[in-house]
């Protein structure tokens, strides 16, 4: 049955824009972090599982050939996890299998991208099968920006109070990545700056948005008994969840969003919490735009249905609020997607191992992390804890 | 440790289908589900398997395709490249004791892809290798060379593999292609990639795979023959071709790990049919040696002996194997289902003379086989 797991080591590499390296090489400088951050050897590791966005991103497939040594998996087995956007969490969670089931002791779990080798954009409009959806829904901004003004539509929120909100978490995030040594967008950011930026896709506008990154992250899973061997303090998977909907976009209520609430529903009944605002003291949620962020909220249980730009603007979830979300900066200031949700498991656990810097947040005892994929469709959630 | 099984498989192969991609998977996932007499909702979760580039110009194949996998509402996940993986993901999430049934599919639609070796050489990495040809067949072009010369195996040893595979796939109604063959009209059928002739090389299949995993009690609900999944093994080798030694690569250590978790100490003599994939005919015999059924460099001396033969004592590829058929992700799951058929004596046709007890699965990607996945399969 399933045994304890526990997360004992992180690496991620400085995100950005990062032309004077390979993409292997910035692979591997993930993955050395995370080894030197627990102290082991690649020898000690059992098993790697990697994963990544769509092969167009950068040009080539089957990226678990090509980062072979740089994953240091040589002569090792290996998985590789791909679900779209949300790949870094399933990552996660592969690897958390891997040790839950017995059959490894340390997984080295691996997730990257370097995007600016690529067109992001052009890449994920494939995401969308060409005869229906590719030809409106041009990627990612558009379905967002739908998925905004059903929000705010369905529970009547004024529009000035979302963008008031909007702003308020913007500045937030790109006020936190200034904290954070590994984060990719470091601009200061007046009010108006935020307010007036130019429209991407109405009504988000450009601060609302998520950068194209290039980074990885590498995170060390254990057994109970390999940690107690260590000696080692670690994270514990305490829950997991994961779940997704429809493919086609209008076949699925997109504000009170069933895949997102029943994910974390599922990871909260195995972490055994009943009130996540109460009980969580930080979460990494997979937030690449503004307005989205408050939905996730809402499902994710922080607040009732159109409650969130209210908490938002009294600052609940700013980082001495009640519920510090996303003190990294989050996806809006660094988004590597193969990384990014691996990103946010590897956040969450250096706030319980408190090894978070200047972006710790204190006394961490519960953490959420959470990544989004497919066509605003796939949600997954781990849970982790100071305490097994 | 808990004891999984596979209890219900079904396929849908060929060269191509009037059908599309969601009937195709549909029909599959269906067909299970009705074999094993569970509805959706009673199923655990599912894994499934399939990669991106060969996913007809669509991204994110699983989102593509979740509902139609009955996925909907489920923690549902993938796994790209080898189909093995999807296999091995879902027995771990038995294992844990989290789900008592996993339903693992493989999709690949070959006829919507371009040539295999247009897709391949994307593996290739984009400064060196790719600008000098580097593919699947290239690249196992070269392991053949390295094979005949290091061992002085025959190209007629070799063609000895297809006139077997395809006069095995004639018995087999899943298979895409088929024919009695002699070794001569293997020899002389055109080169494809020095010493490959066409004959020699897979081709391009449809493949819709799809099993039941459960653990032991459910599984004794469901099926009065679960077929035990005993042992797995998996390594993957260093990525630069010429850094590697294409003679002794990684499936020895892939093996190992899977004769170890199922007790097999002697695989000459303890396993009784073999399901592997070798997309180039000389494969077969190299792999062969790899998986301990014969000495190093006595691949060509097994095929030749018969023992290897859907009537001799160790039939390796009694389906045809992937010259036969080849979907290309989902090519190692296929394996599984068609050594669970063997296993159950529902085979057909194409079921061998003896009762198989023990079986081994294999699976293979990359190039000359960079990494390698191993199943011990049995009553």
């Amino acid at each position: 049955m399933a045994r304890p797991v526990g997360i004992i080591g992180v690496g991620q590499t400085q995100h950005g824009r990062r032309e004077e390296m390979s993409y292997p090489d910035l692979v591997r400088e993930a993955v050395l972090r995370a080894l030197e951050n627990c102290n082991l050897t690649p020898d000690d590791v059992d098993a790697v599982v990697t994963g990544t966005m769509p092969s167009m991103m950068e040009g080539i497939a089957m990226t678990q050939f090509y980062f072979a040594d740089a994953v240091q998996a040589v002569g090792k087995p290996i998985l590789k996890t791909e679900t779209c956007g949300s790949v870094g969490v399933s990552i996660a969670h592969t690897a958390y299998y891997w040790v839950a089931s017995g059959m490894a002791d340390v997984i080295l779990a691996v997730g990257h991208e370097k995007m600016f080798e690529g067109d992001s954009q052009a890449t994920m409009v494939t995401v969308l099968e060409p005869y229906y959806q590719r030809s409106f829904l041009s990627g990612p901004p558009t379905a967002f920006s739908l998925q905004s003004q059903m929000w705010s539509n369905r529970f009547n929120i004024p529009e000035d109070k979302i963008r008031e909100a909007a702003t308020h978490i913007s500045m937030l995030h790109h006020n936190s990545a200034f904290d954070n040594p590994y984060a990719h967008v470091k601009v200061r950011l007046s009010r108006d700056d935020v307010m007036n930026a130019p429209v991407i896709a109405y009504p988000i506008r450009l601060y609302d948005v998520c950068p194209n990154s290039d980074g990885a992250c590498a995170v060390i899973f254990a057994s109970e008994d390999k940690i107690n061997h260590l000696g080692r303090k670690a994270a514990w998977v305490k829950g997991i969840g994961y779940r997704g909907e429809e493919y086609f976009i209008g076949d699925s209520d997109k504000v009170v969003w069933r895949a997102a609430i029943e994910a974390a529903k599922e990871a909260y009944d195995m972490a055994g919490i009943s009130n996540p605002r109460k009980e969580l003291n930080v979460a990494e949620v997979y937030n690449p735009f503004t307005y989205q962020e408050m939905i996730f909220y809402e499902c994710f249980g922080f607040c009732d249905f159109g409650e969130s730009p209210d908490l938002v603007l009294k600052g609940v979830f700013d980082r001495g609020g009640e519920l510090p979300v996303s003190p990294s900066g989050g996806v809006l200031c660094t988004n590597p997607i193969g990384a990014t949700g691996l990103i946010r498991v590897g956040e969450a656990a250096l706030q319980i191992l408190e090894q978070a810097g200047d972006r710790q947040i204190g006394g961490v005892k519960l953490a959420l992390a959470h990544a989004m994929g497919g066509v605003v469709q796939l949600c997954g959630i781990m849970i982790l804890g100071a305490h097994k | 440790m808990r004891r999984v099984a596979i209890t219900e498989v079904a396929q849908i192969s060929g060269p191509d289908s009037k059908d599309n991609f969601y009937d195709q998977a549909y029909r599959v996932t269906r067909e299970v589900l009705d074999k094993a007499g569970l509805s959706r909702d009673e199923v655990g979760t599912i894994v499934s398997a399939s990669t991106d580039v060969f996913h007809g110009g669509i991204s994110c194949a699983n989102a593509y395709y979740w509902e139609s996998t009955g996925s909907f509402m489920k923690a549902g996940t993938r796994q790209d490249g080898e189909s093995m993986f999807a296999l091995h993901y879902a027995f771990m999430k038995i294992l844990t004791g989290k789900y008592d049934t996993v339903l693992v599919v493989g999709l690949c639609k070959g006829s919507e892809n371009p040539d295999n070796d247009a897709i391949t050489q994307l593996i290739a990495d984009p400064f060196y290798q790719r600008p000098v040809g580097l593919n699947e067949t290239t690249a196992a072009a070269m392991q053949m060379h390295q094979y005949m010369e290091a061992y002085g195996a025959t190209a007629e040893q070799c063609a000895t593999v297809v006139e077997k595979n395809l006069g095995n796939a004639l018995r087999n109604p899943y298979a895409h292609r088929r024919g009695c063959y002699s070794t001569e009209e293997v020899l002389a059928s055109g080169s494809m990639c020095h010493p490959l002739t066409d004959l020699m090389c897979a081709p391009k299949s449809e493949g819709f795979i799809a099993m039941l995993l459960a653990a032991e009690d459910k599984a004794r609900e469901i099926t009065p023959q679960p077929v035990w999944i005993k042992g797995y093994g998996c390594a993957l080798d260093t990525y630069f071709l010429g850094d590697r030694d294409l003679l002794a690569g990684q499936l020895p250590n892939a093996a190992r790990r899977a004769y170890k978790m199922a007790g097999i100490t002697d695989p000459a003599k303890e396993i009784d049919l073999v399901e592997l994939c070798e997309p180039y005919a000389f494969q077969e015999l190299l792999w062969c040696e790899q998986l301990g059924l014969c000495g190093r460099g006595e691949g060509g001396k097994l095929i030749a002996s018969g023992k290897t033969r859907i009537d001799g004592d160790l039939p390796v590829n009694p389906s045809g194997g992937v010259l036969a058929t080849n979907p290309y992700v989902s090519r190692g799951l296929q394996r599984v289902v068609e050594a669970t058929l063997q296993i159950r004596g529902h085979a057909g046709e194409h079921q061998v003379r003896q009762q198989v007890n023990t079986a081994v699965c294999h699976g293979s990607t990359g190039f000359a086989g960079q990494c390698h996945a191993v199943a011990v399969i049995g009553r």
